[in-house]
């Protein structure tokens, strides 16, 4: 379950009045905002500090993190650490204590070569070295999981595999916050959708409703 | 941290680029260890020389006054681990004449094939590990922390400080090891190739090593705490080559000009010798007033006074002019203490320093030199006014014995090691702790 309380930010970019959301156990929730999410995704973090209000993580089992978090990757040339990608696991797994067959599984479930090991950030095509970003983001076996904007520019080949691994998640009682701006990706996936415009959250619509609705006229309102 | 270790080892040795950097410096460093080993042997060819032509000299003399006149040459003999810094020592190849003249020479000489011994700034083992290691560092420490995002990634996975201090401790290891690796090895391979060291030079060396590694470390951090001021943006190679220019050649020019600033303050050289000739000449005139007052003089009375008038010289107007001789060279020893003083403030400044006092031919070296110099000609004008006044008929003996003529100079640390060696250590740390500090704002606000 994961839990935002009042939350708020202060004036500037990604600013947020007061918010409250509750998200269960094995529930997708897409939270959707025009300039994106970036402020309140390094909150949920822990990399930035609330104004007021908190963020509530039910515990996982022993030892492991009560959240994960997978960032949109914008380059994959920030992500260069000159090693290559089998390196770059190991080390990961090693100094983050994640179980390698955890990683290598979701790689696999995401269809990674094993030749793409041997190469390094730079020589991979964007989605390919995403999916070895996933699979480190989803090897740590937390209770919730927050995504930013992960999907974005990505080809539909990735994105169906990326669904299977989400809804493979939320099928083993994940609670999943997705912050993002694409409604009709949320319309695909989410089971909750929240909208906010300028700070506040003004509308939410379980999934079921929303494909009822005008989607086009739900972005021209919310997200235009 | 064997994690850390062996990703940061992947990290760095994986890289072509990276190996090619490090592939020319190891060559660079062993190209001129080759040139400083056979600059050293031509040093010792031209010793034997030296000597040879020396003793030769003495035995065409035929009068002690001629030998006054001419007296003889002292060597400034360059120590075994002046190969290592041929270039960085301070002096270059030195010789003195001592004879009867007043004023104390020293001479470097630019005769036939040492007219193209061209000496310059970093064209030394020393140097290129200086020049090339420190761009090395630099560029190395830059590229530590990846990019904001990288560095939001992993914070989500791990603590900041653990992430921050464990990837700097991994690549510091292999770099070190790398520096220290390829510096044993080559001092290895020259003594493997007969160059023998003493117990006090290979210490100097090692202390040596141990500041040069400090410093690329320091230089490390600082490519590392640039990063972060300039937010990982692309303009770092413009503030990289700012950086790089500033410590590796603009503040040790700045130290030079503060040291030849200061050094202005001494009196020119040529004074202390005019007024040690002015000393010199008022007994010569006395001496010529006598004969003029006394133009019969007996030759054997003449004989009598040359000799009074020659001990009245040793005991007073040459003690005069030693005295002026040394208050000048305490002067001048004032002028570097100084120096020394200065050159701790920063690491690349005190690098140039430590370098010219382990080659043998630094500032110490060169007070040494006046020193040896200053006790030989005392005991040469003993020795040349005693037999030329009181044994004048004798034959012409040469006053030099085994190798007196040769000065050996001898690699030492300044006295100052500690200090520099601490300063350094605190800068590395303000570095590390300023540049952990700048990450933690970095990976906030982004």
């Amino acid at each position: 379950m994961i839990a935002l309380r009042d939350l708020s930010l202060a004036q500037g970019e990604g600013r947020l009045d007061p918010l409250s959301l509750e998200i269960a156990a094995g529930e997708i929730y897409f939270l959707l905002n025009r300039p994106g999410l970036d402020r309140l995704f390094a909150v949920l973090g822990g990399l930035g500090r609330p104004d007021a209000g908190e963020v509530v993580f039910s515990p996982g089992p022993t030892g492991t993190s009560p959240a994960v978090f997978i960032d949109r990757v914008g380059d994959v040339a920030d992500f260069e650490t000159e090693a290559r990608i089998g390196d770059w696991l190991d080390f990961l797994c090693a100094s983050c204590g994640y179980d390698r067959a955890c990683v290598y599984k979701t790689l696999l479930v995401c269809g990674f070569h094993e030749r793409h090991l041997k190469k390094k950030a730079r020589e991979l095509a964007p989605d390919i070295f995403k999916q070895a970003y996933l699979a480190v983001g989803l090897a740590a076996d937390s209770p919730n999981i927050v995504i930013n904007d992960f999907i974005r520019g990505a080809e539909k080949g990735f994105e169906l595999k990326f669904n299977k691994l989400l809804l493979q998640k939320k099928a083993l009682g994940r609670a999943i916050l997705y912050l993002g701006n694409d409604i009709f990706y949320a319309s695909e996936i989410a089971d909750r959708v929240g909208f906010i415009k300028n700070g506040r959250l003004l509308f939410e619509a379980e999934s079921a409703d929303l494909r009822d609705m005008d989607i086009k006229d739900l972005y021209l309102k919310f997200l235009n | 941290m064997l994690a850390f270790l062996r990703f940061e080892g992947c990290r760095i040795f994986a890289e072509k680029k990276n190996l090619a950097f490090f592939l020319l410096i190891a060559l660079s460093a062993g190209y001129f260890t080759w040139s400083g080993v056979n600059e050293y042997r031509r040093s010792l060819a031209e010793r034997e020389f030296f000597v040879n032509f020396e003793r030769e000299k003495t035995r065409q003399i035929a009068t002690y006054a001629q030998y006054g006149t001419f007296g003889f040459r002292i060597l400034y003999e360059t120590a075994p681990l002046n190969l290592f810094f041929v270039n960085s020592s301070i002096l270059q190849d030195l010789e003195s004449n001592i004879d009867n003249y007043e004023a104390i020479r020293i001479d470097s000489s630019f005769k036939g094939d040492k007219l193209f011994l061209m000496r310059g700034y970093f064209r030394d083992f020393a140097g290129i590990l200086f020049v090339f290691g420190s761009l090395l560092m630099l560029y190395l420490g830059h590229l530590a922390l990846g990019s904001p995002p990288y560095l939001r990634f992993l914070a989500g996975r791990m603590s900041l400080v653990r992430l921050f201090f464990l990837t700097t401790a991994a690549r510091l290891f292999w770099l070190d090891l790398f520096f220290l690796v390829l510096v044993l090895g080559l001092f290895a391979g020259v003594q493997a190739g007969g160059i023998a060291f003493s117990g006090q030079e290979r210490t100097v060396f090692f202390f040596y090593l141990l500041f040069l590694v400090l410093l690329l470390n320091f230089i490390y951090l600082l490519g590392q705490l640039t990063t972060m001021l300039v937010r990982f943006r692309k303009t770092f190679f413009l503030w990289f080559f700012v950086v790089w220019f500033a410590i590796i050649f603009l503040l040790p020019e700045l130290s030079r000009i503060s040291v030849f600033r200061k050094s202005q303050s001494l009196e020119p050289a040529e004074k202390v010798n005019l007024e040690k000739f002015r000393n010199l000449m008022a007994m010569e005139k006395e001496f010529r007033e006598f004969l003029k007052a006394n133009p019969s003089t007996p030759l054997d009375q003449v004989r009598r006074m040359q000799k009074k008038f020659a001990v009245q010289f040793i005991n007073s107007s040459y003690l005069v002019n030693t005295g002026l001789e040394l208050r000048y060279l305490r002067k001048v020893g004032n002028v570097i203490a100084d120096h020394e003083r200065r050159s701790v403030f920063f690491p690349t400044t005190y690098y140039l320093f430590l370098s010219g006092e382990a080659s043998g031919k630094g500032y110490h070296g060169y007070l040494d030199f006046m020193d040896y110099i200053m006790k030989l000609r005392n005991r040469f004008m003993q020795f040349y006014l005693k037999r030329r006044y009181l044994e004048p008929d004798s034959a012409v003996e040469s006053f030099v014995k085994g190798s007196e003529n040769i000065f050996r100079s001898r690699s030492r640390l300044p006295r100052s090691y500690v200090v520099g060696v601490l300063v350094t250590a605190l800068y590395g740390a303000a570095l590390l702790l300023l540049a952990f500090w700048s990450l933690q704002r970095q990976v906030r606000r982004s």
